[in-house]
């Protein structure tokens, strides 16, 4: 039996009804087309799913729906603002960190959950805070460049 | 990967859980932060017709000091439990094992209840549970018992924990004065691995006689269960702590008190060379911090 959810989504309050073994990734995907969350394993390995949900940087393909019901959800989609892109944004484009793109959401997400926590990381918590995001592309150097260079 | 259906159940406290868990029988599977459970059910390990999620139930996600002991609720995640000053001061051991649990993101959800419920041999905070002598506090809708973590484990997925039973949390003795514990876990690579071996190690001295009076270690990844070394541990007692008893206490649980496999991770002669090694440097590290906490 569906249940109705109600959440917020990048600043933006939403009443849903899902069925309880929706995943918070199919949910967003499926549901509000905010297919810029990406599934590759679906099973808490790659990191292409994260979201950030109630401050912490989380697997959407391990969260149901029905567990996110009152929490505040950030996704990739809500990074953007009327500007443009966001300035961790440009960095990864600049520092030459996306290729394929398919790990980039995952990836700019647990990095800015990092920087909201600690604005001024270390090298070794840089490289920590993007170890459960894989990257077939990148070799990561370039990531953690763009990171860096977004450290206050 | 699809899920199978279910129903879903939210309820508010202990007491209610309690209830459902009984009238929904055996079938029905308590839901903590879904890192295990979730994934077993997408990959058709296992089926379930009802999910009872015990996020609601705040109670479960509490820390709180007793007199001589911290109670851990079962559903406090390790992001939490590692951030926690009470657990930072007392209990190292139980945090490095926190932190080295999968990614972030894992860590984010994960729960050290479902942990030790999940009852994998490499389970990363069970080592940890072990040293600090913890007793897993289960309820039934009409009684409550408490087990020596010890006790707990009784196969590979395997508890104790009766079906109409819930795990609330664990009391964890607060070690006293000239205590020290520290935990390693060896794998292929550092973030979301499952572990090679895993140990972890208590010691506490005399500072007047300079003679270790109390000794705790537990193996992980060598035996169906996380274990306690018990022939190892009493190498240590009354014995001056140094190099050569930590070496020889390294010697004993590698010989007598593991019993590991080979899989394709490892072999079992690797995995025992291992456990020398480990215990070793844990007890080496448990003792430079029950030093450092006494200067
Ligand atoms: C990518 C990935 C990496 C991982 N890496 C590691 C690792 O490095 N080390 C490690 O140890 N583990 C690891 N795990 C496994 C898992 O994250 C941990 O075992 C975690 O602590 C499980 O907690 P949970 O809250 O998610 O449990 P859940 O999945 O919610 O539950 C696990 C089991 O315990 C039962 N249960 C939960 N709470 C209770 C309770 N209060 N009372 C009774 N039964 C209960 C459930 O019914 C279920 O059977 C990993 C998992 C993934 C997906
Ligand atoms: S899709 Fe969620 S971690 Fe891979
Ligand atoms: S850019 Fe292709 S996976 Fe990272």
């Amino acid at each position: 039996m569906k249940k109705i959810i109600r959440l917020t989504i990048n600043n933006q309050s939403h009443e849903i009804a899902v069925e309880p073994n929706l995943t918070l990734a199919d949910m967003l995907r499926y549901q509000l087309a905010l297919t810029g969350t990406k599934k590759g394993c679906d099973t808490g390995d790659c990191g292409a799913c994260t979201v950030i949900m109630d401050g912490n940087a989380v697997n959407s393909c391990l969260v149901l729906a029905v567990q996110a019901n009152g929490s505040v959800i950030e996704t990739i989609e809500g990074l953007t603002t009327a500007e443009g892109l966001a300035p961790l944004q440009e960095a990864f484009v600049e520092k030459g960190a996306i290729q394929c793109g398919f790990c980039s959401p995952g990836m700019i997400l647990s990095a800015k959950n990092l920087l909201d926590k600690n604005p001024n990381p270390s090298e070794q918590e840089i490289r920590e805070g993007i170890s459960g995001n894989l990257c077939r592309c990148t070799g990561y150097q370039k990531i953690f460049e763009a990171i860096e260079s977004q450290s206050s | 990967m699809l899920l199978p259906t279910f129903e879903f159940h939210e309820p508010l406290s202990i007491k209610d859980a309690l209830k459902l868990k009984k009238s929904l029988g055996e079938d029905a599977k308590l839901l903590a932060g879904g890192t295990d459970l979730l994934v077993h059910l997408k990959k058709k390990l296992i089926t379930t017709n009802n999910l009872i999620s015990l996020s609601g139930i705040k109670a479960l996600s509490l820390i709180t000091k007793e007199k001589n002991a911290v109670i851990i609720g079962s559903c406090t995640t390790m992001t939490q439990l590692s951030s926690t000053p009470i657990i930072q001061k007392n209990f190292p051991a139980l945090k490095a094992g926190c932190d080295n649990l999968g990614t972030h993101l894992i860590r984010n959800r994960a729960t050290i209840g479902g942990n030790a419920c999940n009852a994998s041999p490499a389970g990363d905070t069970l080592p940890a549970l072990l040293i600090y002598d913890a007793l897993a506090l289960l309820e039934t809708s009409d009684k409550k018992r408490e087990i020596p973590m010890a006790d707990f484990f009784t196969g590979p997925g395997k508890s104790c924990i009766q079906p109409d039973e819930i795990l609330t949390g664990f009391r964890l003795p607060i070690p006293g004065k000239n205590s020290g514990a520290h935990y390693i876990q060896l794998g292929k690579r550092k973030s979301s691995e499952i572990n090679l071996v895993n140990v972890a190690a208590f010691l506490k001295y005399d500072p007047d006689t300079k003679k270790i009076i109390d000794a705790r270690i537990a193996l992980g990844s060598v035996a169906a269960t996380p274990i306690r070394s018990p022939k190892a541990e009493s190498t240590l007692m009354g014995q001056t702590p140094e190099e050569a008893c930590f070496f020889a206490a390294g010697e004993m649980a590698r010989r007598e008190d593991c019993h590991p496999i080979d899989d394709f991770r490892g072999s079992a002669r690797y995995r025992q060379a291992m456990v020398g090694v480990l215990t070793k440097r844990t007890l080496t590290r448990a003792y430079e911090l029950a030093r450092s906490a006494c200067i």
